[in-house]
């Protein structure tokens, strides 16, 4: 389109300007003649805005556009409610085949939604890809718009063209009964008492032009930079060590490494609470209300040996929490939250004694650790040496002993027993800790059948005195291992795009433009926001200097209506 | 103003390529925990019930059989005689067969390597390290690996049969 950019005040504008920059008189043709003038950017050209655009200007302007903007916007919010019909993968804990996960918990949608990759719609190229689209808009449109409007704002003319003064909404015309200079002195001395900067024509003091919060101009920019930190700091949650998202279970008095850290957390004690019926208001009497839950833990950090297979890793403890709801275990940007309990009893250790049963004598305690027991162990003058152990003991199809799975859950240990009076040989005997009827007649039956096999005399069993020689655990606790090194700077972005959106909101940014031809006055105002703020304060100017107008005459729309 | 408009343009646009290029090839890269076939098999140093090191490095150049198994899994139970078998049966030839065991204890690992009188290296994962760098969801899993450290197929579940184990290791010795 070609388009004739000179002014008849011989100003020459950019391609793409609406008003002139000189004296803001209309150049675009088609502008309906009646209507207010449309001031965005004070009608400055866009910067990118080229008469022959290359490949580069092309790919610019496509993002510069306003209306790409929104499509964009509006795609990604499309896109993010999508992402909601169905759990996300990543939501979940442990799944191992989301696939078939998705098919059978939600039919033949959950199969299309998985296909469509709907189920990690948060991690998907296109996903992230409109989020870059709609940062890189961003970028572009705040500087294409944002260094026209401060060129523009930073070199106003004071005397406008007749059409740009009739053309805005706030506009009065009059012929002025005083002398024209002093009335403008005084009109500017009223303007600012109400903190307007006064600026007078300085050829001939006919015209003036007052202006105040020029600054709430830049709060769209400021909140645009605050988006932009924000985004960064989003994307840059794809940088593995910036963001970590972990479940660990431990039994109270475990110790676990947290996967990818040198960290290893112990579980020493979990304790869950709930409100006594005294404390319950009447409709929750009866119901289990949770007080708390409380894990204390210590974390640990590996110091040598870390991928020994040989040796035990180094741990050194670095800080001690008891988590609870929403007290993390906090340690260099390392988070660990209560996340999941479970009542799962399971032994530590015990230290039972050996009883010899021919003159019920006892002999020990050995203590007798369910992980990684050791070798052999002393009761009295006795030594047993351990030849097999099952932490889930069950029996296989062929009904020998095996282990159902790796989990301590009903542990027995298979020790072979040496000392004076007995075969050179030893005897051997199986021992289940963990005491339930069920488990005392599996091991009576066993060291029965190992009697008859002739492996023992059928002369000791294991016995342990009182509670106090059984350490257990009681509850496992799962822990939520989160590192979000992005989060301050979400922060920040957030904080300064609120800082912008104030501004923008809470300020208008208003001016008021006139000109005196002999004695005729032309006043145009302009404010980008609350139109009534303005005539009111333009009319009480007015009023002051001795010129009585209803604010709402000075409404150029109404007027046309 | 002017002059720096063109330059301002490429450093903008080529920040953008560069970010957006890195978060998307990110969103594409993600590091799937699943092992595929062709891909090289993840290194690890392991020791065996004798306490000696083991690392992955130490079979190169020569085609391996790599099995995770555990007492507590039937199956893997089920296959050891069968690739104990195969072991002695190829040895000869240069065949390594490696089981690791799925972080038991080295009692129950020993004993039961001694009743199923099993003689190639048993190594010891501890904490499911290798187990979960290897991406594990059923057990028993066996990695047929080739000489160039390159996994040749993935048997997952079992018990394999002693001909089903073989037709592998041939294919393993084929250039």
């Amino acid at each position: 389109m070609f388009q004739n950019t000179k002014c008849e005040c011989g100003h020459q504008n950019p391609t793409g300007t609406v008003l002139c920059e000189a004296c803001g008189n209309p150049l675009v043709d088609d502008l309906p003649p009646d209507s207010p003038l449309e001031m965005r950017y004070d009608g400055a050209a866009r910067r990118s805005q080229k008469q022959n655009p290359d490949l580069i200007d092309r790919v610019w302007n496509f993002f510069s556009s306003v209306k790409v903007a929104v499509w964009l916007i509006v795609i990604t919010l499309i896109g993010a409610a999508l992402g909601t019909i169905y759990p996300q993968e990543s939501s979940f804990v442990n799944l191992d085949d989301p696939a078939q996960y998705y098919k059978d918990t939600y039919g033949t949608w959950g199969m299309i939604y998985h296909f469509l990759g709907l189920s990690r719609t948060y991690e998907s190229w296109w996903f992230i890809g409109l989020l870059v689209m709609i940062g890189t808009s961003l970028v572009i449109c705040s500087l294409d718009r944002v260094l026209p409007l401060y060129k523009a704002l930073s070199k106003q003319q004071v005397r406008k063209h007749l059409n740009f003064l009739r053309r805005q909404q706030t506009v009065y015309e009059t012929t002025l009964q005083t002398e024209p200079a002093e009335w403008v002195e005084k009109f500017a001395r009223e303007l600012k008492r109400k903190r307007y900067r006064v600026w007078i024509d300085r050829k001939d003091g006919m015209a003036l032009l007052a202006e105040k919060n020029r600054f709430s101009r830049w709060g769209p920019y400021i909140n645009h930079i605050g988006l932009i930190v924000f985004l960064l700091a989003v994307l840059a949650r794809a940088v593995p060590a910036w963001h970590m998202d972990k479940y660990v279970s431990l039994d109270e008095g475990q110790i676990k490494q947290i996967p990818d850290t040198p960290y290893y957390v112990k579980n020493e004690k979990f304790t869950v609470e709930f409100y006594s019926d005294d404390e319950l208001p009447e409709r929750l009497k009866g119901t289990l209300r949770p007080k708390l839950y409380e894990t204390k833990a210590t974390l640990y950090t590996c110091t040598a040996d870390c991928d020994d297979p040989v040796k035990d890793p180094v741990l050194v403890p670095v800080k001690q929490h008891n988590i609870q709801v929403n007290s993390p275990l906090s340690y260099k940007g390392l988070k660990l939250y209560q996340y999941n309990y479970e009542e799962r009893i399971r032994l530590i250790s015990v230290k039972p004694m050996l009883v010899d049963k021919t003159n019920n004598r006892s002999y020990g305690p050995f203590e007798l650790p369910m992980t990684d027991p050791p070798l052999t162990y002393k009761a009295g003058p006795y030594t047993l040496k351990l030849s097999d152990v099952y932490p889930d003991f069950g029996l296989d199809e062929q009904n020998r002993p095996m282990t159902k799975s790796r989990d301590p859950n009903n542990p027995a240990f298979v020790f072979v027993v040496t000392g004076p009076g007995l075969a050179a040989g030893g005897e051997m005997y199986i021992y289940f800790p963990m005491p339930s009827a069920e488990n005392k007649k599996l091991q009576d039956q066993l060291n029965e059948s190992f009697r008859k096999l002739g492996s023992n005399s059928g002369r000791f069993a294991f016995e342990v005195n009182g509670m106090e020689n059984v350490s257990f655990s009681q509850y496992t606790s799962t822990l939520n291992v989160r590192v979000d090194r992005a989060m301050p700077y979400i922060w920040v972005g957030a904080a300064i795009s609120m800082i912008g959106l104030v501004m923008g909101f809470y300020w208008q940014h208003r001016r008021i433009w006139l000109r005196i031809d002999g004695r005729a006055l032309t006043l145009g105002a302009h404010t980008n926001k609350n139109t009534y703020g303005i005539r009111a304060e333009v009319a009480a100017a007015l009023g002051r200097t001795g010129i009585a107008v209803e604010p709402k005459a000075l409404d150029n729309r109404r007027n046309k209506r | 103003m002017k002059r720096y408009r063109k330059p301002i343009q490429y450093i903008i646009l080529a920040f953008v390529v560069l970010i957006g290029g890195y978060a998307i090839g990110q969103s594409f890269f993600k590091k799937s925990t699943v092992l595929k076939a062709g891909e090289a098999a993840p290194e690890f140093t392991l020791a065996d019930l004798s306490g000696q090191t083991h690392r992955l490095d130490d079979y190169k150049g020569k085609p391996l059989v790599l099995n995770f198994w555990g007492t507590f899994c039937p199956p893997c139970r089920d296959e050891m005689p069968d690739l104990q078998r195969i072991y002695e049966k190829w040895q000869g030839q240069g065949l390594q067969v490696v089981g690791i065991n799925l972080s038991e204890d080295r009692i129950s690992v020993r004993s039961f390597a001694k009743s199923y009188g099993v003689n190639f290296p048993i190594l010891l994962d501890k904490n499911r390290k290798i187990e979960r760098l290897y991406g594990l969801k059923e057990y028993p899993t066996t990695f047929f690996i080739r000489p160039d450290g390159t996994i040749q197929e993935i048997a997952v579940g079992g018990p394999m049969s002693e001909s089903f184990i073989e037709q592998r290791v041939e294919r393993l010795f084929q250039p």
